[in-house]
Parts: C-alpha cells; sequence; structure tokens
C-alpha cells in the first residue's frame, strides 16, 4: 500500500479549487473522492479537514453552495466555481508551480565542476 | 480583499440564525456519509460493514460539525460571551461572597483611584507652560523662622541673568495685593506684577487678547492687566468683551489686555498680571538699585542645551561672587543660600510628603483587600474543585478552565472598579479641597482617563491574580481525584500556607496603617491643645485696611493716613456700642496672623557676637486697647497709653521671645531697641531708637505649629496707619457679631475692602483643619483595613474549622471537650495574629520615621502609641477568632461522623 501523507497547509484549498474547475459543481463527497484518487489513495480526506476548507473557501467568495438533487436523486450541497475563485485559482496555482521549480532546482542531483 | 470577506462573513455569522446552518451542516455530512456507504455497498461490502467502514474514514461527525463550526463565527468570541454568562450566574448563586469580594475591591480601588488622581494632578502631571519641564524656580533663604524665602533684589536678579547663561531667560515678578473697586464694593486682588518677558519665559500663551511684552516695561507706560483663567470666569464668568475694558485699581484705571491660559502661580496664588508702571514704588530706584529691597521672585527658564546641574554649579558661583563683592548685603550670621529647583517640584514641594502618604496608606489598603479577595477566592476555589474536575474530565483542557477563571474574576473585579470609580468621584471631589491647602495646582485633578486606566490595570491585574492563584486539577492526575471522590476539603499544604500567610501580611499592614493613623491623630490633637497665646477665644477680628499702600506714593500718604486713623476712631466707637462687646482694639495685622513686615533689630549696649545671625522681628502696631481685646497677656510694664502719640517719645512693647533673646534674666523695661538695616531707607519706618514700656506673651501667629517669632509693637498713633484690623472681645458668641460689625465698618468706609472677618477660634481652626483631615483619611485608611483583616482571619479560621469537622468530630468523640477545641482553633489563629503583630510593629518602626515632617508633639516611634494600636489589633484579632472557634466548639460529632 502507498504510504499515507498528511495534507499540507494551504494545498487544500488550491485542489478543491482545481476538482471544482475540471469537474464542474460537485457536492463534498464528490469533492473528497475525487482527490484522493488524484492522490492514488495516499491522502485521505476526513470530513474535519474538508468542510471548514469548503466553508473557507465560501466565505471568502471563492466558491458557492446549493443544494440540488444529487445523481440517484438524493439532496446535496452542490460546490461551484466563482470568477473570483478561478481568479485565485490562477493565481495560487501559478505561485505553486513556481515554488515547486525553486524547490527541484534547489533539491536537484549535485553536476560535476560543484565544490563537493 | 479575500480575509476582509472572510471576517466578515464571520462576525456576521456570530450574529445570524445558527440553527439552520447546523441542520444544513448535519444534513450535508449526513449525506456524504450515506454517498460513501452506498459507494462501499457497490464495491461489495455487507451494509453494516460499509456502513461502519464509512464512519470510520469519516473522522468522527462530531468533531467534524466541531471543526465548521469553530470556521463559520468567531469561536473565541463565542466561548467568551458564554463564560461571561456563566460567570455572572456562577456569581449570583453565591450572592454573599460576590458582595463581599466588590465591596473590599470597590473601596480598595476607589481609595486609591481617587488618591492616584490627585497625585497625578498636583505631583507628576506635566505642567500646562510649554516645555515646563526646563522651568526653574530660583529661592534664596536665610537662617531663621519665616526666612525659608527671602525673595531677590533687582540687582540680584540682574547679576544672575548676567552670570548665568544656562538659564535662557528670567522671569521677574513681585507678588502684591491691589484694591479693586468696582461699581458696588471693593475688594483685594492678589496680583503679581511681572516684567514684559514673563509669560514668553514662562511658556504661557493667551486664550483672549494678548499678554505683556517687553514694550510694557519700564515706566511712562500704560498699565495693563491680564486676568488670570481662574479669576476670569470666577469674577466675570468667562464674558470676553473684558478685554479692553478699563478696570478701577488702586485709583488708577487699568486696561485688561487679555486672559492668559490655567496655569498654577507660585509662591502666590494670582487673580491678575500687571506691569510694573502700575506701582511707584516697583519701578522708583530704591527698588530697582536696593541691592537688600528683596521683592522680586525669579522663574527661570533652561538654556536648550543646559542641564539642571549646569545651572546649579553656575548660580552657585554667580551667587559666590556677589556675596563677596556686596559684603553688606549678606550678613554672614543669617547663612544666605541660594537653590535652583525644578518649578514643578516647587509647586509640589508642600503636598509630596501628604500625598504619598496618602498613596501608601490607599496602596496598603488595596494589599490588604487584595489579599483578603484572593483567601476568599481559595477557599471558594476548594469548594469548587469538584465542578472543576468534572470539567476537566469532560475535556476541558487547564488553559480552557483558567480562561474561565480569569472570566469570572474580570466580571467580579471590573464590577468592583465600577463601584470604586464611583467612590473615586466623590472622594476626588474631597481631596481637591485637602489639595488646595498645599498646592497651587489643585484645579489641575481630574478623574482623567489616565487615571480611568489606572483603575483599569489595576483591576485587572488583580483578576489575574485571583485566577492564577486557584489550584486547578493537571492533566493526567484527574484519574486519582475523580476516583478518590473529590471529597479533599481541606486543600493542599501549599495553598493553606499561601492564606495563612495572607492573613499575617494583612495583620501586619494594618498594624502599620493604625500606628500611622494614631500618630497623625495624637498629631492633631497636641496641636489643637497648644496654647494660642490669647487668653479667650471670644475674639473677633476683621482685616480692614483704609490706607492704600499699593501706589507706593509716601508723600501723600500724610493726609491719608490722617484720615484712615479717624476711620479706625469711628469705627471702634460704634462697635464698642454693640451689646455684648467688651473690649475694642486696633492694630496692623490681627491676632494669630504673621504680619507681613519684617526688620533687623538692634539694642542699645549690645553687639552681635562674630558670626551671630542678625536677629529679626515682626513689625506690629497696636492701639491702647489691642491687647486686652485680643486677650494677649502683659507680663511686664505697661500697656501703650492714648498719651503714645506722634509727637511723644517713640516707644514699643515687645514679646517674649525677643525679650529673651536681647535681655535674658534682665528686665526689659526701659531699655532701648530700633530697627535696623539698607532695607529702612525704603520704607517710611525709622531706626531711632525706642524705649519697652512694656512685654507681652508670645502668640501663635504662624499657626498652631510655628516657632514663636520675634515681635515688635509700636503704637498706633504714631505710626502710619499700616494693615488696619479690628479687634473685637465680646462676653459671649462672638461670631454673632459679625453682621454688626461688618455693617458699621462698610458704612463709615463705603470704599474699603474688608479682607477677613475671623474668630479666634476660626483662625486656630484653619490651622488643624489639614492635619485633621490627613488624621481622618489616614484613621479611615486604617479602619477600613482593621475590618478587612479582622473578616480575613476570621474566615480562613472558620475555612479551617469547616475543613477539619470531620477530624474535630473524631478528637470530641475520643474525649476532647468543647473548651480543648475551642482554645486549639484559638490557637491556630493566635499564631497567625502574634505573628502579624510583631511584623506589624517591626515596619511601622520603620514607616513612621518616613512621616515625620507631618508629626507635631509626638515622636515617630511613640511608645504610647505603639502599644495602644498592637493592644486594639490583638483585641479585634482574638474577637475575630472567637467566632469561628465558638463554631468549632459547637460541632456535634454524632452528626459529623455519619455524614
Amino acid at each position: 500500500m502507498a504510504e499515507k501523507l498528511e495534507v499540507k497547509q494551504g494545498t487544500l484549498a488550491l485542489m478543491i479549487l482545481r476538482t471544482l474547475d475540471v469537474l464542474g459543481p460537485l457536492h463534498g463527497y464528490g469533492v473528497a473522492r475525487r482527490i484522493e484518487e488524484t492522490s492514488k489513495n495516499r491522502l485521505t480526506l476526513n470530513y474535519g479537514t474538508l468542510y471548514p476548507a469548503l466553508l473557507k473557501l465560501e466565505q471568502e467568495g471563492s466558491i458557492v453552495a446549493d443544494w440540488r438533487p444529487s445523481e440517484n436523486n438524493r439532496r446535496a450541497k452542490f460546490y461551484s466555481l466563482t470568477p473570483a475563485g478561478r481568479k485565485q485559482l490562477a493565481h495560487e496555482a501559478r505561485e505553486w508551480n513556481q515554488t515547486a521549480d525553486l524547490i527541484a532546482a534547489f533539491l536537484a542531483p549535485r553536476t560535476a565542476g560543484e565544490a563537493p | 480583499m479575500r480575509h476582509l470577506r472572510t471576517a466578515l462573513a464571520r462576525i456576521t455569522a456570530l450574529f445570524t440564525g445558527k440553527r439552520s446552518d447546523d441542520d444544513d451542516l448535519r444534513d450535508e455530512l449526513q449525506a456524504h456519509l450515506e454517498m460513501a456507504t452506498a459507494e462501499n455497498i457497490r464495491r461489495g461490502m455487507q451494509p453494516d460493514a460499509a456502513r461502519r467502514e464509512a464512519l470510520l474514514a469519516s473522522g468522527g461527525l462530531t468533531l467534524a460539525a466541531e471543526s465548521v463550526r469553530a470556521q463559520r463565527g468567531l469561536p473565541w468570541v463565542e466561548s467568551i460571551a458564554a463564560d461571561i454568562k456563566y460567570a455572572t450566574r456562577a456569581l449570583r448563586r453565591s450572592r454573599a461572597f460576590t458582595a463581599v469580594v466588590v465591596i473590599t475591591l470597590a473601596l480598595g480601588i476607589g481609595a486609591n483611584t481617587a488618591i492616584f488622581s490627585v497625585v497625578r494632578g498636583v505631583l507628576l502631571k506635566p505642567l500646562p507652560h510649554r516645555d515646563g519641564n526646563r522651568l526653574v524656580y530660583l529661592r534664596q533663604s536665610t537662617d531663621g523662622p519665616g526666612q525659608s524665602s527671602v525673595a531677590f533684589s533687582v540687582p540680584e536678579v540682574h547679576d544672575i541673568r548676567n552670570g548665568a547663561k544656562s538659564l535662557a531667560g528670567i522671569a521677574e515678578y513681585s507678588p502684591w495685593t491691589l484694591t479693586f473697586q468696582s461699581d458696588n464694593e471693593a475688594v483685594h486682588i492678589e496680583v503679581a506684577l511681572v516684567t514684559g518677558n514673563f509669560f514668553d519665559v514662562m511658556g504661557l500663551s493667551p486664550v483672549l487678547g494678548r499678554l505683556t511684552r517687553p514694550s510694557d516695561d519700564g515706566t511712562g507706560v500704560q498699565p495693563v492687566m491680564v486676568l488670570t483663567h481662574e479669576y476670569w470666569m470666577k469674577r466675570f464668568g468667562g464674558d470676553p468683551s473684558i478685554v479692553g475694558k478699563q478696570l478701577k485699581l488702586e485709583g488708577n484705571s487699568v486696561t485688561v489686555i487679555g486672559v492668559v491660559q490655567p496655569a498654577p502661580y507660585f509662591p502666590d496664588r494670582a487673580d491678575a498680571l500687571l506691569n510694573m508702571v502700575i506701582s511707584k514704588h516697583h519701578t522708583s530706584a530704591q527698588m530697582v538699585q536696593g541691592r537688600t529691597h528683596r521683592m522680586t521672585e525669579m522663574i527661570a527658564r533652561l538654556a536648550p542645551d543646559a542641564t539642571l546641574e549646569q545651572a546649579r554649579t553656575e548660580v552657585a558661583a554667580v551667587y559666590a561672587r556677589m556675596q563677596a563683592e556686596f559684603k553688606e548685603a549678606y550678613d554672614p550670621g543669617s547663612h544666605f543660600s541660594i537653590a535652583v529647583i525644578p518649578f514643578k517640584e516647587a509647586l509640589g514641594e508642600r503636598a509630596r510628603l501628604t500625598l504619598w502618604l496618602l498613596m501608601g496608606a490607599a496602596a496598603f489598603v488595596m494589599i490588604i483587600s487584595t489579599a483578603n479577595v484572593v483567601n476568599l477566592t481559595l477557599m471558594r476555589g476548594v469548594r469548587r474543585e469538584h465542578e472543576l474536575v468534572v470539567r476537566a474530565a469532560l475535556g476541558a483542557g487547564v488553559l480552557r478552565l483558567r480562561r474561565l477563571l480569569l472570566v469570572e474574576n474580570l466580571v467580579l473585579t471590573l464590577t468592583g472598579a465600577v463601584l470604586g470609580v464611583l467612590i473615586a468621584i466623590g472622594g476626588v471631589r474631597m481631596l481637591i479641597s485637602l489639595a488646595a491647602r498645599y498646592s497651587p495646582r489643585a484645579n489641575e485633578i481630574h478623574l482623567d482617563l489616565v487615571a480611568l486606566s489606572f483603575t483599569l490595570a489595576l483591576s485587572t491585574t488583580v483578576a489575574l491574580l485571583l485566577s492564577f492563584a486557584a489550584y486547578l486539577p493537571k492533566e493526567g492526575t484527574l484519574a486519582s481525584i475523580v476516583s478518590a471522590g473529590v471529597r479533599r476539603m481541606s486543600g493542599s499544604l501549599r495553598k493553606q500556607r499561601l492564606q495563612r500567610g495572607l492573613v499575617v501580611a494583612q495583620i501586619a499592614v494594618s498594624v502599620v496603617l493604625l500606628a500611622g493613623a494614631g500618630l497623625l491623630t495624637r498629631t492633631m490633637i497636641q496641636l489643637s491643645e497648644v496654647s494660642t497665646g490669647l487668653k479667650t477665644e471670644e475674639v473677633l477680628s476683621v482685616q480692614v485696611p483704609l490706607l492704600a499702600l499699593g501706589g507706593g506714593d509716601f508723600e501723600h500718604i500724610a493726609q491719608a493716613d490722617v484720615a484712615a486713623k479717624q476711620g479706625y476712631d469711628r469705627m471702634q466707637h460704634e462697635i464698642r456700642a454693640i451689646p455684648g462687646v467688651i473690649e475694642v482694639g486696633v492694630g496692623s495685622t490681627m491676632p494669630l496672623r504673621n504680619s507681613d513686615v519684617q526688620f533687623d533689630v538692634k539694642a542699645d549696649g549690645k553687639s552681635l557676637a562674630a558670626g551671630e545671625a542678625m536677629p529679626h522681628a515682626d513689625l506690629r502696631t497696636a492701639g491702647p486697647e489691642y491687647f486686652r481685646a485680643a486677650g494677649i497677656p502683659l507680663l511686664k510694664g505697661r500697656l501703650f497709653a492714648a498719651t503714645d502719640r506722634r509727637g511723644s517719645g517713640n516707644v514699643v512693647i515687645i514679646n517674649q521671645t525677643l525679650a529673651d533673646k536681647f535681655f535674658p534674666g534682665e528686665d526689659p523695661v526701659g531699655k532701648r531697641l530700633g530697627w535696623t538695616g539698607d532695607v529702612l531707607r525704603f520704607t517710611p519706618i525709622s531706626g531711632d531708637w525706642r524705649t519697652i514700656v512694656g512685654v507681652v506673651g508670645n502668640t501663635q501667629d504662624g499657626g498652631q505649629d510655628a516657632q514663636p517669632r520675634s515681635v515688635m509693637f509700636m503704637p498706633f498713633a504714631q505710626e502710619l496707619a499700616l494693615g488696619g484690623s479690628l479687634v473685637i472681645r465680646a462676653d459671649s458668641n462672638v461670631a454673632a457679631l459679625a453682621p454688626a460689625v461688618t455693617r458699621i465698618v462698610h458704612r463709615i468706609a463705603p470704599t474699603a475692602p474688608i479682607e477677613r472677618v475671623m474668630t479666634v477660634a476660626q483662625i486656630k481652626d484653619q490651622s488643624v483643619a489639614p492635619r485633621r483631615l490627613n488624621a481622618a483619611l489616614i484613621s479611615l485608611f486604617g479602619s477600613l483595613a482593621v475590618i478587612i483583616a479582622a473578616v480575613g482571619i476570621a474566615g480562613v479560621l472558620a475555612f479551617s474549622v469547616s475543613a477539619r469537622t470531620n477530624e474535630i468530630g473524631i478528637r470530641m468523640s475520643l474525649g476532647a471537650d468543647r473548651g480543648r477545641v475551642q482554645r486549639m482553633i484559638l490557637k491556630e489563629g493566635g499564631v497567625l495574629l502574634v505573628t502579624g503583630l510583631v511584623l506589624g510593629v517591626g515596619g511601622a518602626f520603620f514607616a513612621t520615621g518616613v512621616i515625620r515632617g507631618l508629626l507635631f508633639g509626638v515622636a515617630p516611634h511613640d511608645p504610647g502609641t505603639f502599644v495602644g494600636v498592637a493592644v486594639m489589633m490583638a483585641v479585634i484579632g482574638i474577637v475575630a477568632c472567637w467566632i469561628p472557634a465558638l463554631r468549632a466548639a459547637r460541632i456535634d460529632p454524632a452528626i459529623t461522623m455519619r455524614s
């Protein structure tokens, strides 16, 4: 079984925004499943982590929520991205990529000619 | 922006409906769980296992809901609101505890807030003057009573101005009294004659009009006046149209040019400030050139880069040069000296000791009340241990419990603070009148924001102290406490020691306060028992100067003097006709008041020993009836007679002190004395020899605690009618004569200001009153402390008894009788009491040395007071111990053992 990872501070919001961007309006369960699947089940999201994060994004105005029937005709709360959320996603994705590049460059294996 | 939105959303959530949000959340989580279960079933699990698996993965629905709720609103606000609600409910349940704590704290906080306001207003607050901390007051003094500040002469001011470069500017002013004639009455006003640079140096600005400037100096200018803010409000009701008006002062028209901002004046109060031209005397050659003609006060501003130390060194050097150059102006025996004092300190010097004493006493009361409240809280804490343990067991962390306690204690102390501020409002009003006797800054005392922050800081500190004194169950020890059944009423040993220590401290501090109160009370009693030197108190004196010297124009004064004396004759004559009046006399100064005029004295045939200080005496004049009317006893010789007039031989009557000085062991009658000194040139007084015809007893002219001064009386008829006071003696109730006397005076001299109408009893009382207030305040604090300490010791013992009920029950069933149990508890209290007493007496021994300066007629370590205080505290302490001891003795072993 793959190693389990903790959700890193700040990354969860980015994952949620991206999920809603790719899949469109989705309920909490769907978001959780998608994130777990994308991480190849290395991440598990309990409710106490997921729902406060959703509420926080809602308070920030990045997403909105409304009640709709779900695929199997159950009432569920669906979250969808707002224009502000889309902007935030772009912004944070760019920052994240830059950071990742930077860290990658730092951690790159030593090349010849460099001091030991 | 995003943060703002979040904050807004969360704050809104505090107030909007939460129930529907909670329902929503529950539905949402439920839906999530069901979807997860359904998914698990689809993967082939049994329904039960599928649900269990989903639940496991959820991490707990309640916990999740809790986290979401925390994100939704502002959890700390909500929980603090809940804490406050809980605290008030808990406090309302234990009413007696709450009442005692709140009242104790209110008294402590009230006293401290009030006295802090006064200390701040009078001693600490920056002066209202621009850069007021750069102002220094210069004081010249010599040895002898009444010589602590002899002011400066104009040449001395010049020398210091030219010599001391560390002083950027020197403001000169001369306190003076002028008669202000309004439409229907004449009043005396206190003024300062100032140089044009006065306001600039002092850093004062006008609130209206302009202030004096250098072009107002010298002769040949118009007399102008600047009103002080206080007088403007008091006399003219703050009327802005006063500027430009002409007022009639001393027969001259003087233009009001402005009103100056509120500020304290020193050493005397001032109603108005005028340029010098109003007084011929102040612009005369005598005044301007006479080195010994000392009438000018000096306040200087330190140069921008100069320090106080530099100024002191420099002024001292200039002064030494002056003394070397003008030997005749500085009699070596009088020890002339100069001091440079920050103006703020000079303003506060008379109030300082009294105020710090009061502040110290108030702080002591605060310590005692805090100790009591801590003790009460500790006891209550023990009773609440059960509750706190249960809360801890249910998951409340130590921090959370601490916060609950803190909120509860804040509710207590802040309630106390609110009540305390109410007490302080009343207290400040009373203290202002006390402070006004000591300080020109009394009108700067306000219960302002700084004082209120002080109160807030004080009550918050107490609340913190209380919260951390309480015992909290530590995590990890819970199980043992819960399983022990939580009935550890006695509390830990450490805590008991703390409680006992607090009681000992309370008793010790009370003893210190009581000792102070005792000494001050004895001081007051001693003072009022000092004989005034007068034979009776049925004496009324009226100060009514008919001859004005304000203009300083001696040439035209002879005629005015004749008219004034005729006026006094008529007044004496008419007042004598009032039924009940026994005698009416006239003199320059009323009895028991210091004369403003002092000169050096020489005796015929006596020379000063080398290094002996030049003797001074107060100059007073008296008519033939003055001594009999005032009740001043004649010791030797005769009183003045009607034949001691102008043209007849110069005669004087001296008091006992002056007689002892020049003629110890001799009969002074028939010997000759005379005034002397350079300064006589500037006065209408001659230095001729005068024959002593009588010796009279000393009187307490400078107040009940003053050293007796030498006095030389001259016949009222032989000299100018300076001052002018009527002295009236009646057979009884002399105070009732005041209206009739005032009417007569007013009819005969309608334009003369009647300055003071006072009975001897009133004058005496005025001199004792400040000490009485001191003694009363400290006694009040002392009694407060004792009551609180008594409650403290009784409370701790009562608590100990209730904690030991079981033990006492066992003892009694094993044969201890009631007496023995009672003795046991008394002994427990006795140890505390004795320890407190010993510490307290030791502390008082140190503390009372500090107030030496406030005592009169009693030593700081007066054994009588100390013994009295110790006995009083012991008696109160024993009574306080007796109550819980009796209760212990009444314990029924059968009942306690069964419960």
